[in-house]
């Protein structure tokens, strides 16, 4: 059949990830990589106008198409900005509350949301694997209201507890565990995209849940894939496919080059008809 | 105040009114011009055991022309505030500089996550603002300052913050100490000979990163006159007092981009790359830094004029970049 489509792991949590944007929320994207990707394919598409700003100060800018090289680098990821500012003026406006989401990229989250992009192993000062430390996903997770992750389903990837919290969900779970370490009320982690799944979070017990399966997924795909046992939503959704045009624009305008969106598996989708 | 949890990591405990001493000693209020070369300036004012940071990264508008300075002269024993970086701190901590790091995010995967794992350099774990919000602490004369993040994770653990029940509220909130560089660097777009300097495009940090610092470098692209500065006060980003020496370093964040002014050198950067990755920095110091005898010397022996325009000519957009 002619109608299969066939796309990557990542260009399907970019696209699904994008589908999540809302016009008329306030973002804050983790610079660079897949999240910004999502952004930008959101304003292409369902929310044109829609608000946002990364960690340098960049206040919603307008880039022209796709930001070459390392993201950020050139005066194409700031053009057409409503302003530049700082770092420390996007972490005031994030700590009055203006900042509704944040999304960020992840190398590991536990069943509680808590991200780990510091270090594997259990001695922080011989770790056996460094990584690039909280960067700006500590103030992100911590102040936005809600925060979407993105991240591949893989076993190391979903550990039922991270090796280290560098930056916070719901911590260890319990009622007010958030509130009670000085951050802000009524915030945490909102949804996680995989390449399977869309989970969110049990209202109660701040577990993570599966709320919705991507058609090529099982229930049984998701949970062989993952550390620990989610708890799952009673009716579970439909995650939407990329569609042709979403995958146009990735590749021939927001990552010409395929930097981010040729990672991970090809998924091939045939659309019931 | 009470005190519900403390961080165990390194971190120099703030001292504002020696500070205010060394402002007070040390810091010229006189105009006079503090043009010198990036060689005088390094071995002035950053010695061995100091404690640096600077703006931005060898990606974009980084003082990179400077860090190389310190690599060529072999500075020892730095201790160093890494935030918002890419492979600015390998080109240090592979040039043997540094003993010590603040995390906020660096590029991983090569030089610093070897030197980290192998113990040879340590590490207190805070985050990019974090490490900023500090220095803003540092830079209102301030030994601390409350914040609404880091608090639960286990950066807190690793950290110098601290958990405190706030005395106005009642409420938990975390606070963390004040930073103040014994040396920053910032690299501006324009500057007089006095230090008054323009920085343009989203910021991430020259203010706090300048004013925090007991001694302060400023390369520029563009030396204008201090007549050109007052015509436009509202473009001063750093003025002149903060300012120990002026630096004219063109192309002083090369091989990163100066966005409005020239793209960064892809081709630099993946051979960069590649040598953090494969454990090879050391061919790619000798190559970039210690066989040649400065920045200018780099740009004409190593770079040549005609990368520089093609670098100048990837840079389409100017707007909001000039004065």
């Amino acid at each position: 059949m002619s109608n299969e489509i066939n796309f990557t792991q990542s260009e399907h949590i970019i696209c699904a990830t994008a589908n999540l944007i809302e016009e008329d929320k306030a973002y804050w994207v983790a610079i660079g990589g897949p999240p910004l990707m999502a952004m930008l394919l959101a304003r292409r598409q369902q929310a044109p106008k829609v608000f946002y700003v990364v960690e340098d100060g960049t206040v919603s800018p307008q880039p022209p198409t796709y930001v070459p090289f390392i993201s950020g680098a050139s005066g194409a990821a700031g053009y057409r900005a409503i302003a530049w500012k700082d770092m420390n003026t996007m972490g005031f406006h994030c700590a009055l509350g203006y900042y509704d989401y944040g999304i960020l990229d992840c190398l590991q989250v536990d069943m509680y949301g808590n991200i780990n992009s510091s270090i594997i192993g259990d001695d922080y000062d011989r770790p056996k694997r460094r990584f690039g430390g909280p960067g700006g996903a500590n103030e992100i997770a911590s102040m936005c209201w809600r925060t979407i992750l993105m991240a591949e389903i893989e076993k190391r990837k979903y550990p039922k507890r991270v090796d280290f919290i560098s930056s916070p969900g719901y911590l260890d779970g319990s009622p007010g565990a958030r509130e009670r370490a000085g951050l802000p009320a009524n915030t945490g982690p909102y949804r996680v995209v995989s390449d399977k799944c869309i989970f969110g979070f049990d209202e109660e017990t701040k577990r993570m849940k599966l709320l919705a399966l991507a058609p090529w997924a099982t229930v049984e795909d998701v949970l062989a894939g993952i550390g620990f046992e989610p708890l799952i939503a009673a009716t579970l959704g439909t995650v939407a496919p990329p569609t042709e045009q979403q995958l146009t624009i990735l590749r021939s305008e927001i990552d010409p080059e395929g930097r981010v969106i040729s990672q991970g598996q090809w998924i091939s989708y045939r659309p019931e008809t | 105040m009470e005190v519900l949890a403390s961080g165990k990591g390194v971190y120099r405990t703030p001292d504002p009114d020696g500070h205010r001493e060394w402002v007070r000693t040390h810091k010229s209020r006189q105009m006079k011009s503090k043009l010198m070369s990036e060689k005088e300036a390094i071995e002035r004012l950053v010695s061995d055991g100091d404690y640096l940071g600077y703006d931005l990264n060898i990606s974009r508008r980084g003082p990179t022309a400077l860090i190389r300075e310190i690599v060529r002269q072999k500075k020892k024993d730095l201790w160093v505030a890494v935030r918002f970086s890419s492979l600015d701190p390998a080109l240090l901590i592979a040039g043997g500089c540094v003993s010590r790091i603040d995390i906020g995010w660096f590029l991983h995967g090569g030089t610093t996550s070897r030197a980290i794992e192998q113990g040879r350099v340590k590490t207190t774990e805070w985050s990019n603002s974090a490490v900023v919000y500090r220095q803003l602490a540092g830079a209102m004369g301030l030994p601390f300052l409350p914040m609404r993040y880091l608090g639960g994770s286990d950066v807190f653990e690793q950290s110098g913050a601290k958990l405190v029940r706030d005395p106005f509220t009642g409420r938990e909130i975390v606070l963390v100490p004040a930073l103040n560089l014994d040396v920053a660097l910032v690299h501006a777009y324009q500057c007089d000979e006095y230090g008054n300097a323009r920085i343009f495009g989203a910021g991430l940090s020259p203010v706090e990163t300048s004013t925090c610092a007991r001694k302060l470098i400023i390369s520029t692209e563009e030396i204008i006159s201090n007549d050109e500065i007052r015509r436009a006060p509202n473009l001063t980003t750093i003025p002149y007092y903060l300012v120990d020496a002026v630096v004219h370093l063109p192309f002083g964040t090369y091989p990163g981009a100066m966005p409005g002014l020239y793209g960064g050198d892809r081709e630099h950067t993946q051979e960069l790359m590649l040598a953090d990755r494969m454990d090879n920095m050391d061919a790619y110091l000798e190559k970039w830094i210690y066989s040649v005898e400065s920045h200018a010397d780099m740009l004409e022996k190593r770079v040549g004029a005609k990368k520089l325009v093609q670098l100048m000519k990837m840079e389409t957009i100017k707007e909001g970049y000039h004065a």
